[in-house]
């Protein structure tokens, strides 16, 4: 469910689950961690993007019935902590493009991202909260793209935030018309990446990495934090309205 | 009975906290701090079953600022005053649900720096916003640990040395609030229906996000606010600062 594609000096990271609108498997996020652990040594560039009208709906909750303690759910936040932390740590850029939505687990996976490219439909945020879900583990990442009280405002109010929204808040760098012209941009700004000096890419990502973070103490907390509440009894309480109809769907 | 200086409602796990001073533009005098802290007892004590609290003002503003009129030439009533807004600042941001600051009419100085606490804010086109202390010759130490964690040093940089007032528009594009609709008169559409999409989270969930985001920006840092007061009112103390305010304020 995640395809691996290498062309040349551009390695490509696809979710690829579009009939699930591409919820997040513990096996889904295992693996994004060892693609980006295991970059070929002529990859350059990375573009990260999904399958179907839909970048990323967050993770697959329906993995998380019949599951008293939250272990599933407990492995999924684990897993989107080191998917997250492994695009940070390989040594090319990383370059994201949205579509429709990146929303909760799928908002988080852009903190693996250097650049966020989206199309004019996309919408981001954390709904996360009513289900008894902190999105507290997305905070370190986050306060290294926007500012302190955008962030802030992104984890504490569930609602969704549009593309020029996304944009203002330096979320996204880019917002194209439509999917296609999205994926567009972000091949060309793959291989205007994978042209620059590697060495002084490395360099300078990994000083961007040191002056603003996260360390690795503070990706920590944050997960820490996330995982302290699952399985307790808010949580037990909340998570089924995940898999109950909702209304107006 | 004097009408209260503030006054609480409650609508199931919303509440709204409202300045009432309207004569004087709700600014910030030593009662209606004393008034707020109340309040926030009751808030504080009450928190398990809230999960909003709306920051309002009544009248035309949601509040103009410290009451320098009421310090002017009294030193000791200034360094209190500042205090105790410093004090009062971090008991907000302490609190365990979300803060929603809804900015009507204007919202300057110390009263822009109550909006920068809350954990999120919420104005119109037409407000007036900004912090334009360094005009009168006072220092906005109190309000700038706030702003930078709000918008960054850059941005606050900027703001806190040029001063001056800008539109509820341009502090929406600086992110000093976080959304801006475009009259007054749909701002309580915009903050009721936030308010009531927060208020279905599980409030664990909240305070647990919150408490991160308070440890991760260093918002708790007491020493850090009483230090901010202590030179505002040292500032506040000088003789250019006390004749910019006397001509500003016709005292």
């Amino acid at each position: 469910m995640i395809r691996v594609e290498h062309a040349g000096s551009v390695t490509r990271l696809t979710l690829d689950r579009p009939e699930a609108r591409n919820a997040l498997t513990p096996e889904m996020l295992d693996a994004l961690a060892r693609a980006a652990s295991e970059m070929p040594h002529e990859t350059r560039a990375v573009i990260l993007r999904a399958e179907g009208p839909v970048f990323c709906s967050g993770f697959d909750l329906n993995l998380c019935r019949d599951d008293p303690h939250g272990s599933t759910l407990a492995r999924l936040l684990d897993g989107l902590s080191k998917a997250v932390t492994a695009l940070r740590a390989q040594p090319c850029p990383v370059v994201a493009v949205v579509q429709g939505a990146a929303v909760a687990g799928g908002c988080a996976l852009l903190g693996g991202a250097d650049i966020v490219i989206c199309a004019a439909d996309a919408r981001f945020g954390y709904p996360v909260t009513r289900l008894g879900i902190s999105p507290a583990v997305s905070a370190p990442t986050l306060a290294a793209t926007v500012s302190g009280g955008s962030m802030r405002a992104m984890l504490l109010d569930p609602g969704l935030i549009d593309a020029p929204h996304a944009r203002r808040l330096g979320l996204v760098s880019e917002v194209l018309p439509d999917a296609a012209s999205a994926e567009a941009r972000a091949r060309t700004l793959g291989e205007a990446l994978a042209a620059k000096g590697p060495g002084a890419i490395v360099a300078t990502r990994r000083l961007l990495q040191e002056l603003s973070g996260p360390t690795p103490r503070d990706s920590r907390a944050a997960l820490d934090r996330s995982l302290g509440l699952v399985g307790g009894p808010e949580e037990r309480d909340l998570l089924p309205k995940a898999w109950a109809p909702r209304p107006g769907r | 009975m004097p009408d209260p200086l503030t006054t609480t409602t409650r609508s199931g796990r919303v509440a709204t906290l409202t300045l009432n001073r309207p004569d004087a533009r709700n600014a910030l005098s030593v009662d209606l701090l004393e008034s707020l802290n109340k309040r926030l007892n009751e808030i504080e004590s009450d928190s398990q079953s809230l999960s909003v609290l709306i920051l309002t003002g009544a009248g035309k503003s949601f509040c103009a600022g410290m009451d320098l009129k009421a310090v002017l030439g009294d030193n000791a009533l200034a360094s209190d005053l500042l205090t105790r807004l410093a004090l009062l600042t971090l008991r907000i941001r302490r609190l365990p649900i979300v803060t929603i600051a809804r900015v009507n009419g204007a919202a300057i100085g110390g009263g822009c720096g109550l909006a920068c606490v809350c954990d999120v804010a919420v104005t119109h086109d037409d407000s007036k916003m900004g912090f334009p202390e360094v005009d009168l010759g006072v220092c906005p130490a109190v309000v700038a640990p706030w702003l930078v964690r709000k918008i960054g040093p850059g941005a606050a940089r900027r703001v806190l040395l040029l001063g001056g007032l800008m539109s509820g528009s341009e502090a929406a594009a600086l992110g000093i609030v976080n959304h801006c609709v475009p009259t007054l008169e749909t701002l309580d559409e915009a903050v009721s229906g936030m308010a009531a999409r927060i208020a279905q989270g599980g409030p664990r969930a909240i305070a647990a996000t919150k408490d991160l985001l308070n440890e991760l920006d260093g918002s708790l840092d007491e020493s850090l606010l009483r230090r901010a007061a202590g030179l505002s009112a040292s500032v506040l103390a000088t003789r250019d600062a006390q004749e910019r305010l006397r001509n500003r304020l016709g005292a």
